[in-house]
């Protein structure tokens, strides 16, 4: 049978390697293995990666049946470009720890904000204060 | 660094949209990519195609093709049936205009000489009938027994969730009334149900306790006086809980609970508005199950009661021109009903002698005239079978008719019998 050509299949990504996001925030990366009409997915030798700052941690999951409604994206994963990153793998005790400091930080930063609003502070941020560009002659 | 793991699947490696042998160049459907794809797609073609002169590079996948053809198939099958449509102009519009003007484009080059283009691949849906006949018993592969299967298309319809078909117009007032009625029929079926299950063995005329006749009268009540108390008022609520099948079946185990003279009440209303509610019970088809318990009372009817009961006879009923007679003979539970009733007045007047002259009896000759006259009238065909067949009609109605008339009657009543 011919596949469908001009259309969006999950049948030509059978046996690769995947990275797919999930609705809550997780990403799995392992071998899609099967799908259905629903895009359900099975993934197998799956892990779930947790990045924090610009290092990561793996933690092995195993066999994922993973609903498809809950899938935001997924990607095939170029095996030889795979291990070509800048970021820098560490231990899942690490990684977990990094996520709380993370998750406090952030927090805090909130509060803080919060506060000086309620001041009539506002102190600007780098991504929303406007930086001037320079104009090339 | 991790091994390259491309599986060697064949069919993951066979593109379709190249001709065999693989060319390097892509085919003309492919160059009106934005240029980058392009080069990745490129990219990709030449490095399987490098990787597959390295086989023992590869390291075997032995997960691989848990998924099977079959399986692969009949999940393209099932994203294809999805695409189906009758008008794809109309579903698929871009698609559609897009592949003509690729048709168009090839077609011009191919004039123009350039040949060797391969065919541009369309997307065919397989016509796959959707709605294929099932079969009723199922074997399972492997299993002992057989499965029963059976399908609905429109489920609610079958259950009668969903009225179809209605002859009065549903407009905002009146659904709203019929929602009000079925609310008030539901109300006190809950109250019936009370009273049922209050009552010992089956045995309701026997052990009444005081706290079960006070549910009956105030259901009984709660039934009658919705509407009017007298017998002429058509539009009341009583007339429309017994249009609803449920009414009827609430009113029917109910009648056992009463006391004689609510229920002879309830039997002269039921006799009174009889063409009304036949008509009405058209789609419902219900009215046979109060023939049995209303049976049980016609007994009590004195015979200016039954007389004026079966007066309603003689009205013409709302929204038809049928004589209200002839829409009764035409039904089953008015058949019997009007026979029960006429046999049990016949009864009256043969006992008491002095009904036969009084005024009423003017009145009740008439009306069997009428009966025995639309009797004739109709064609056998359209006689209902009655439920029951009282012994003294036929001498009744022979009693006030010529011999010609009767003999044809006679014909007539034997033969809707058989039916």
């Amino acid at each position: 049978m011919n596949y469908m050509p001009w259309t969006a299949s999950l049948i030509e990504d059978i046996d690769k390697k995947h990275l797919v996001l999930l609705r809550d925030g997780r990403t799995l990366i392992g071998f899609l293995r099967s799908i259905d009409q629903f895009a359900n997915l099975v993934l197998h030798q799956t892990i779930e990666r947790i990045h924090v700052g610009k290092k990561y941690g793996n933690i092995p999951r195993g066999i994922f049946l993973v609903r498809g409604e809950n899938v935001v994206l997924l990607g095939e994963i170029d095996l030889e470009k795979e291990s070509d990153t800048a970021l820098q793998q560490v231990s899942i005790e690490e990684i977990l720890e990094q996520r709380v400091e993370q998750q406090t930080r952030l927090e805090a930063e909130k509060l803080k904000v919060q506060d000086l609003k309620d001041r009539g502070l506002s102190i600007p941020r780098a991504d929303t204060h406007m930086t001037r560009q320079r104009l090339s002659t | 660094m991790e091994p390259r793991q491309p599986s060697r699947d064949p069919l993951l490696s066979y593109n379709p949209l190249t001709l065999w042998p693989p060319k390097l160049s892509l085919p003309s459907h492919l160059t009106q990519l934005h240029p980058q794809h392009q080069r990745i797609l490129l990219q990709q073609r030449s490095q399987t195609m490098s990787l597959a002169k390295k086989p023992w590079s590869l390291k075997p996948d032995t997960y691989a093709n848990l998924m099977t053809r079959k399986e692969k198939d009949w999940v393209i099958k099932v994203q294809m049936v999805q695409l189906q449509s009758e008008n794809p102009r109309l579903d698929d519009y871009y698609y559609q205009e897009y592949y003509q003007k690729l048709e168009k484009t090839q077609a011009d080059k191919e004039l123009l000489g350039h040949r060797n283009r391969a065919e541009s691949l369309k997307l065919v849906t397989p016509h796959i009938q959707k709605a294929e006949g099932y079969e009723s018993v199922v074997r399972i592969e492997g299993s002992l027994g057989q499965v029963a299967v059976s399908t609905c298309f429109s489920p609610r319809r079958a259950i009668d969730a969903v009225s179809h078909g209605t002859q009065e117009q549903d407009t905002g007032a009146a659904s709203s009334q019929r929602l009000r009625v079925l609310s008030l029929i539901e109300k006190m079926f809950l109250q019936l149900l009370e009273i049922e299950e209050g009552q010992n063995d089956g045995f309701p005329q026997l052990y009444h306790s005081e706290e079960q006749r006070n549910q009956v009268e105030k259901l009984f009540q709660a039934l009658k006086t919705q509407g009017q108390d007298n017998l002429e008022e058509t539009a009341d609520s009583l007339l429309q809980v017994l249009s609803v099948r449920k009414g009827k079946i609430l009113v029917a185990r109910l009648l056992p609970f009463l006391p004689h003279d609510q229920a002879v009440s309830l039997l002269l209303y039921i006799t009174y508005h009889l063409p009304l509610l036949i008509l009405r019970d058209m789609a419902d088809q219900a009215l046979h199950i109060l023939f049995k318990p209303l049976g049980k009372y016609i007994h009590y009817l004195t015979f200016h009661q039954l007389l004026h009961g079966l007066q309603g006879l003689m009205l013409l009923p709302p929204g038809t021109s049928e004589r209200p007679v002839s829409v009764v003979l035409q039904n089953q539970f008015g058949i019997s009903l009007l026979y029960a009733l006429l046999s049990h007045g016949e009864q009256l007047v043969s006992l008491d002698s002095s009904l036969q002259s009084s005024s009423d009896c003017a009145a009740w000759t008439d009306l069997v005239i009428l009966v025995t006259w639309e009797i004739s009238q109709l064609p056998t065909a359209s006689l209902a079978e009655p439920l029951a067949f009282p012994r003294n009609l036929l001498p009744l109605f022979c009693h006030h008719m010529d011999k010609q008339l009767m003999q044809q009657l006679e014909a007539r009543m034997e033969l809707a019998c058989i039916y």
